[in-house]
C-alpha cells in the first residue's frame, strides 16, 4: 500500500470516528442496556435535572378511586443553587428539595433507581412529542406482558424531563407530572449518556465550602447487617412488595416508628411502623375502609394514604403509585386483629406470678 | 190408714212433703206404735249426732303435704306410733288411724336433691372464683399495654416526599436552608437499599437563587 493511500485510509477512519462521536450524542446504541435502549435518555434527563438553570410550573395530578386530585408547584433550578419547589396553596412555604426526590418531580433519578427501572421494566424509546411547545422525545416502560407501565417526555434540546406519567395494569393515567410552562434561561450542553451507568456522573460545583461535609454522612448504605440489626430489634418487614416493589430503605432513626420505602424504579411507597394501639377518635378527615373484614383507615390526596392497626403496631403506607399496586402492597402488609385475648391473659397471670415471687 | 212403715225416717229428716208430712203428724194423733217409733228413730239421731267426728292423723297430713310440695327436704316426720316394728323392709307401715299412703319412695331421692343444691353451690363459687382470677389476669395484663398513637402524617408525608429512592440524603427545611449536598454521586454498586432522610445532617446555609421572571410557554398539547 502506498503512503498516499495510507493516509487516505487513516483520514478516513478519522473521519469515520468523529461522525459515530458526533451523533453519539443523540442515538447512542446502548450494547450493555440489552433492550433498556431508551435508558440513556434517562440518564440524559437525570444529568439535565441537575445541570441546567430553569424555572416553570409543574402540575402534579394522580388519579385515585375517588377521583383526581392535582397540585400546582412553582419550580426554580440552578445548577449551584439546587431545586426550590414552591407549593402555591399559602399553606406551605416552599423549600430545596432534592430532583431525584418525588417533591423534585422525580427529575432527577438516581442511578439506583434507573437500574431497578430497568430491571423492572422494558425502557424504549417511542417517537417524538411536544410539551410546553417543546419538541420532545418520548421513552416508554414496558412491563414483560408489553403493556405501558410509565411514559416520559424529554426535551430534545436540553434533555429536561418535561412530563412523567404512570399507568396502571389497565393502561388508565394514575400519576402525571408535567410542565404547564418552562424557562431556560441558558440552556447548556449536556454530555451524552453512554451505554452503562457513569462511572461519575456530572457533578455540580460547590458554589462554597461546605461546612457540613460528606464525610460526617455514613459512607455505606444500610446492607443485610442492617436489616439484620433492625430485625433483631423487634421490627418485621419484607424486603420487597408485590408489584416488583424492592425495598430501598430501612431506618429507625426516629426511634419511635420504623421507616421502610419501596420502589419499582417508577413508583415510591413508603410504609411506617409504629409501636402502639391506633386512636381513632383522633383521625379526622379520614373514613374507614374494609379490607377482607380488616378495617383500614384511608384519606384522598396527591398522594395515597392509608392507616390501620396490626398486632400491637401501626402502619401508615403513603405512595405515589397507581391504585392497584397500592392495594396489593396493602393488602401484603400485616392485617392482625387485636391482641388476642389468651395473650393477654398469659401476660396478666405472668405479672402475677412476678409479683408473688419472692425470688424474683 | 196403715201404719207409716219406712216414712217414719222420711219424717224424722223431714223429707216428706208438706201433705205426706201432714198426713202422718194426723196418723201419730191416733197410733202410739207409729209414735214410739218416731221418737226412737230421733232419738238414735240425735245421739248420733252428739258423737264426735274421727281426728285427721298426723301421718296422713304428712304424707299429702310431701306428695304435693316441689322439692326441698321435709321436716321429719311425726309419728304417732314410733315403733320399730310397725315397719316392712325398712317401709313403715300406715297406723290404724293414718289415711295416708305408706311412704314408699326411694330413699335417696330426698337426699340427692341436697347433694345436687350442694353442687349448685360448689360449681357457684368455683365460678365466682374462676370470673374474679381471669378478670384480674385480664386487667393485669393489660397493664403497660401499647400506647395509642395517631400517625404522625406530616413528618411522615415529609420523609415521603422528600427521599431519594436508591439515592442520596434529601434535604428538606425552609426556604432559607438549601441543601446542603446539590447532587451526590449516584452509585454504581446497584445496592438495593439507600439512607434515609433521617440520617440527613444539618443543611448547609446557601443563599437562594432569586426566581428570574418566567415567560410563559404553551401547555402540553
Amino acid at each position: 500500500m502506498s503512503r498516499s493511500s495510507l493516509g487516505v485510509l487513516v483520514a478516513a477512519v478519522v473521519l469515520l470516528s468523529l461522525a459515530v462521536s458526533a451523533r453519539a450524542g443523540t442515538v447512542p446504541p446502548p450494547d450493555q442496556e440489552g433492550d433498556d435502549t431508551g435508558l440513556h435518555l434517562l440518564r440524559e434527563a437525570a444529568a439535565a435535572a441537575r445541570l441546567q438553570d430553569y424555572t416553570g410550573t409543574r402540575f402534579v395530578t394522580s388519579w385515585g378511586i375517588s377521583g383526581a386530585s392535582s397540585t400546582l408547584f412553582d419550580v426554580r433550578h440552578t445548577a449551584a443553587g439546587g431545586l426550590f419547589v414552591d407549593d402555591v396553596s399559602p399553606r406551605e412555604p416552599g423549600r430545596w428539595v432534592d430532583p431525584g426526590s418525588l417533591a423534585g418531580g422525580m427529575a432527577s433519578p438516581p442511578e439506583g433507581m434507573l437500574r431497578t427501572l430497568a430491571g423492572n421494566y422494558r425502557v424504549v424509546p417511542a417517537g417524538g412529542g411536544v410539551v410546553c411547545g417543546r419538541d420532545s422525545l418520548i421513552v416508554e416502560a414496558l412491563r414483560p406482558d408489553g403493556t405501558r407501565a410509565a411514559r416520559f417526555w424529554i426535551d430534545e434540546l436540553s434533555r429536561l424531563l418535561l412530563r412523567r406519567e404512570i399507568l396502571d395494569g389497565a393502561g388508565r393515567v394514575a400519576y402525571a407530572d408535567t410542565f404547564l410552562d418552562l424557562t431556560l434561561p441558558d440552556p447548556r450542553p449536556v454530555p451524552p449518556a453512554t451505554g452503562s451507568a457513569p462511572a461519575e456522573p456530572p457533578r455540580v460545583p460547590s458554589p462554597s465550602p461546605s461546612p457540613s461535609p460528606p464525610q460526617s454522612l455514613p459512607q455505606s448504605p444500610p446492607g443485610p447487617e442492617e436489616l439484620d440489626r433492625l430485625r433483631a430489634r423487634g421490627w418485621e418487614f419484607s424486603g420487597s412488595l408485590p408489584g416488583r416493589l424492592r425495598l430501598f430503605s430501612a431506618s429507625d432513626a426516629a426511634r419511635d416508628y420504623l421507616y421502610l420505602g419501596y420502589s419499582d424504579g417508577l413508583s415510591v411507597v413508603s410504609v411506617f411502623i409504629q409501636p402502639g394501639d391506633l386512636d381513632e377518635t383522633r383521625l379526622r378527615g379520614w373514613h374507614a375502609q374494609s379490607l377482607d373484614g380488616h378495617t383500614i383507615w384511608i384519606r384522598d390526596s396527591v398522594e395515597r394514604e392509608a392507616i390501620w392497626a396490626s398486632g400491637g403496631h401501626v402502619y401508615t403506607v403513603l405512595a405515589d403509585a397507581p391504585a392497584d399496586m397500592v392495594d396489593a402492597a396493602i393488602a401484603a402488609l400485616p392485617h392482625e386483629g387485636e391482641p388476642g385475648l389468651w395473650l393477654r391473659m398469659g401476660k396478666g397471670a405472668a405479672r402475677l406470678l412476678s409479683w408473688i415471687n419472692p425470688f424474683e | 190408714m196403715s201404719h207409716l212403715g219406712e216414712r217414719v225416717s222420711a219424717l224424722v229428716d223431714g223429707e216428706l212433703g208438706h201433705v205426706e208430712r201432714e198426713r202422718a203428724l194426723a196418723h201419730l194423733t191416733f197410733c202410739a206404735d207409729c209414735r214410739s217409733e218416731v221418737e226412737a228413730e230421733r232419738a238414735l239421731k240425735n245421739r248420733l249426732r252428739a258423737l264426735d267426728g274421727p281426728a285427721m292423723p298426723a301421718d296422713l297430713t304428712m304424707s299429702l303435704l310431701r306428695m304435693s310440695e316441689p322439692g326441698g327436704p321435709l321436716p321429719p316426720r311425726v309419728r304417732p306410733f314410733p315403733d320399730a316394728s310397725r315397719s316392712f323392709g325398712g317401709v313403715p307401715l300406715p297406723g290404724m288411724h293414718s289415711g295416708g299412703p305408706p311412704d314408699n319412695r326411694p330413699r335417696g331421692r330426698a337426699q340427692s336433691r341436697g347433694g345436687r343444691a350442694r353442687r349448685a353451690g360448689y360449681v357457684a363459687v368455683g365460678l365466682t372464683s374462676a370470673a374474679v382470677a381471669f378478670g384480674t389476669m385480664f386487667v393485669v395484663g393489660g397493664l403497660g399495654a401499647t400506647p395509642a398513637v395517631v400517625p404522625q402524617m406530616e413528618k411522615f408525608a415529609n420523609q415521603h416526599k422528600t427521599t431519594a429512592p436508591y439515592g442520596q440524603l434529601n434535604v428538606f427545611g425552609s426556604a432559607s436552608t438549601p441543601p446542603a449536598v446539590p447532587y451526590e454521586p449516584a452509585r454504581g454498586d446497584g445496592a438495593p437499599y439507600a439512607r434515609s432522610a433521617h440520617d440527613t445532617p444539618t443543611p448547609t446555609p446557601r443563599p437562594a437563587t432569586p426566581a428570574p421572571g418566567t415567560p410563559s410557554t404553551p401547555p402540553l398539547r
